[in-house]
């Protein structure tokens, strides 16, 4: 192997996707594109929920002093980000705008609410207990566990509030990823899914064209050798991958604020290694197209395993148990796992080592295949 | 069987001496691809310093033959001496320059970097690969296009380029496939002269044409048919021998005549 004429050959791809605007506009305008698209839309968040409320509730005078109306503070305490709050009076008519689809849920106050509440707490014996009735459209899971979720912590927060602390107390505190938000966990994994997606596309027609353009005979005729070949493309693409990398970072960072506690060397360092391993995932499946358009068939091949299975807009815990197995055989699993490792933990190399090995090995077996496809073609 | 052998035979014995004065040299190099024989137990000399060209209709094994002989494909059985070393061998990459059909150019790239990623892969130190790019181009005729994207050129063009990266390394041996298809009748005058001028310097040319003047100009001709060499002379002798008065007669005559002879000993 001479550095040469690696270096001869990586400086060429490097030229050729240069030379090419539309190469150069799916390397770096797609992703961040992607990025901006999904970080909005994708944002995790449910927001502006129509919801209408009916305070029946009479409110409750206790023996000294002031009356007190427990519904009217819960309703204060809703966060107005999530619900979009309409009041009522007729439960028959927030039914039916439920039915109608203009609104998600109808919640209900009764008339003893107040007193409920106060005479429970004060003596357990107390018959009746105060009741908060959801009705609502469940269809939609997200929209009913928003709506449930920021009902019960208004509830608990007016409850605070009261001086009322009930019996068991939930305490969440984060070792990791203190205020993390939907958009934190997911650039790590765009990241590695538009270097794996990019890579492995621009290589596959890069290749193939290289094959029908005669190219690649050339040179293969010349001195340079096949693996001499793949690790010129190799060090090209995973300096793509890093420049990729880096200029999405810049601008999560720059526009969506994102967290980024540990060492962002390291996530470079994950993100090259994945290039080099999906340049050589090109250059296999290159082997089995011989034109451009063959070669466009292969897309929902390469992008569907790892855009449902590596834990990019999802964690792997959400994936069925069963077909869990199939994650840890798509590389960028290990990159998305990595970059939010360092991102969101701040873990170093000697706790992401295994996802590092991982991507190693992938590198490796594939850099082989890919050799040993180049060279079994002379038969 | 035993002819065979006693023909092997008679190669290896030679082998220091005929390796040294051929720039080509098989012995029963045979191409299958599945059931279809490509190239059939072929025993192909070329002298150093001439030009050869190969001639047969499409689908005869010439290219196969040609990949063969630059190492890119690799010989079902029997094999090939280049240059005097028996192939494959990384020292004859160096030497050799391969045309292929397809232009092997980048589309994508300028000339200059054509050229360039070429010269760089064969390690010319800057200044040699600078002048030599220079007097290709000037050769070719394209030095108003030096900069231009090869996508942009024309066919013709395109194999301009081609020769002129294939020439790049000053190789000793040269196995052009189709070099002038595209290529205007004024240029082709002009590659012929070259082609003349580099073989007149000890360059050795293996080519192949489908175009009849071209094939004249042929130190020697073999003509190819279902992988095999049918006939080989040079043009004149193979005129003479054939009794016609233009090629394509003659490889017609040949070839009917090598289908009668196999039909006979059928």
């Amino acid at each position: 192997m001479k550095f040469y004429r690696i270096m001869a050959v990586s400086r060429r791809v490097f030229r050729g996707v240069v030379n090419d605007k539309r190469s150069l506009v799916l390397l770096f305008l797609a992703p961040i594109l992607a990025m901006c698209v999904f970080g909005i839309a994708f944002s995790g968040d449910v927001e502006n929920v129509n919801v209408i409320i009916i305070n029946q509730d009479q409110g409750f005078t206790p023996p000294m002093g002031d009356t007190i109306y427990l519904a009217d503070e819960i309703v204060n305490n809703l966060n107005t980000t999530t619900l979009s709050i309409h009041n009522m009076t007729s439960i028959d008519d927030a039914r039916a705008e439920v039915e109608s689809g203009q609104v998600s849920a109808v919640i209900i106050f009764p008339e003893d609410f107040s007193e409920n509440a106060i005479l429970k707490s004060q003596d357990q014996s107390y018959p009746d207990s105060a009741e908060i009735t959801i009705e609502g459209d469940d269809s939609i899971v997200n929209i009913k566990t928003a709506i449930t979720t920021t009902v019960s912590t208004a509830l608990s927060d007016t409850l605070t509030e009261n001086g009322v602390t009930p019996a068991i107390q939930l305490n969440s505190d984060p070792i990791y990823g203190e205020d993390a938000e939907f958009i934190d966990f997911f650039v790590p994994g765009i990241l590695a899914f538009v270097v794996y997606l990019l890579t492995t596309i621009l290589t596959l027609i890069t290749f193939v064209n290289e094959r029908s353009s005669g190219t690649l005979e050339r040179v293969l005729s010349s001195p340079v050798t096949e693996g001499e070949l793949v690790m010129g493309y190799a060090i090209t693409f995973g300096t793509f991958g890093v420049l990729q990398v880096a200029l999405l970072l810049t601008i999560a960072i720059l526009v969506f604020n994102i967290m980024v506690v540990g060492n962002v060397l390291l996530a470079f360092l994950a993100v090259a290694i994945l290039a080099i391993s999906c340049q050589a995932l090109g250059i296999l499946l290159s082997s089995l197209a011989k034109r451009a358009e063959q070669a466009i068939q292969f897309f929902p091949l390469v992008i569907l395993p790892a855009f449902l299975l590596s834990g990019i807009f999802w964690p792997i815990q959400a994936i069925p148990e069963w077909i869990r197995p199939f994650s840890y055989l798509v590389p960028p699993t290990y990159a998305a796992n990595a970059c939010r490792a360092v991102m969101l933990k701040g873990w170093g190399l000697d706790k992401i080592w295994p996802d590092i090995l991982a991507l190693v090995i992938f590198a490796v077996i594939f850099l082989a295949l890919a050799v040993w496809t180049l060279k079994r073609s002379k038969n | 069987m035993l002819s065979a052998d006693s023909k092997l035979d008679d190669v290896r014995e030679g082998e220091t001496l005929k390796t040294k004065e051929y720039a080509i040299l098989t012995d029963y190099l045979t191409k299958n691809y599945g059931d279809f024989t490509a190239v059939n137990n072929l025993n192909l000399k070329v002298e150093k310093g001439k030009i050869y060209g190969l001639l047969g209709p499409n689908g005869a094994g010439k290219t196969t033959l040609i990949k063969m002989l630059c190492s890119i494909s690799t010989p079902t059985s029997g094999g090939a001496h280049i240059l005097g070393k028996k192939i494959p061998d990384g020292d004859i990459a160096s030497k050799i320059g391969y045309m292929p059909q397809e232009t092997g150019v980048y589309f994508g790239l300028t000339v200059d970097q054509n050229m360039k990623f070429y010269s760089r892969i064969f390690n010319l130190q800057r200044e040699k690969a600078e002048k030599r790019i220079a007097e290709l181009l000037k050769f070719v005729d394209l030095e108003d296009w030096r900069y231009e994207m090869v996508d942009n050129l024309s066919g013709g063009m395109k194999h301009r380029v081609s020769l002129a990266c294939t020439l790049i390394h000053e190789p000793d041996l040269l196995f052009l496939d189709e070099p002038t298809v595209g290529v205007d009748p004024e240029l082709r005058v002009s590659f012929w002269d070259y082609f003349e001028q580099l073989r007149d310097n000890g360059v050795t040319i293996l080519i192949t044409t489908h175009y009849m003047d071209e094939a004249r100009r042929c130190d020697r001709i073999g003509f190819m048919q279902r992988g095999r060499l049918i006939a080989e002379d040079s043009p004149l002798k193979l005129l003479e021998e054939s009794g016609k008065d233009s090629l394509e007669d003659a490889f017609l005559a040949f070839a009917r005549n090598e289908d009668t002879m196999r039909m006979g000993v059928v």
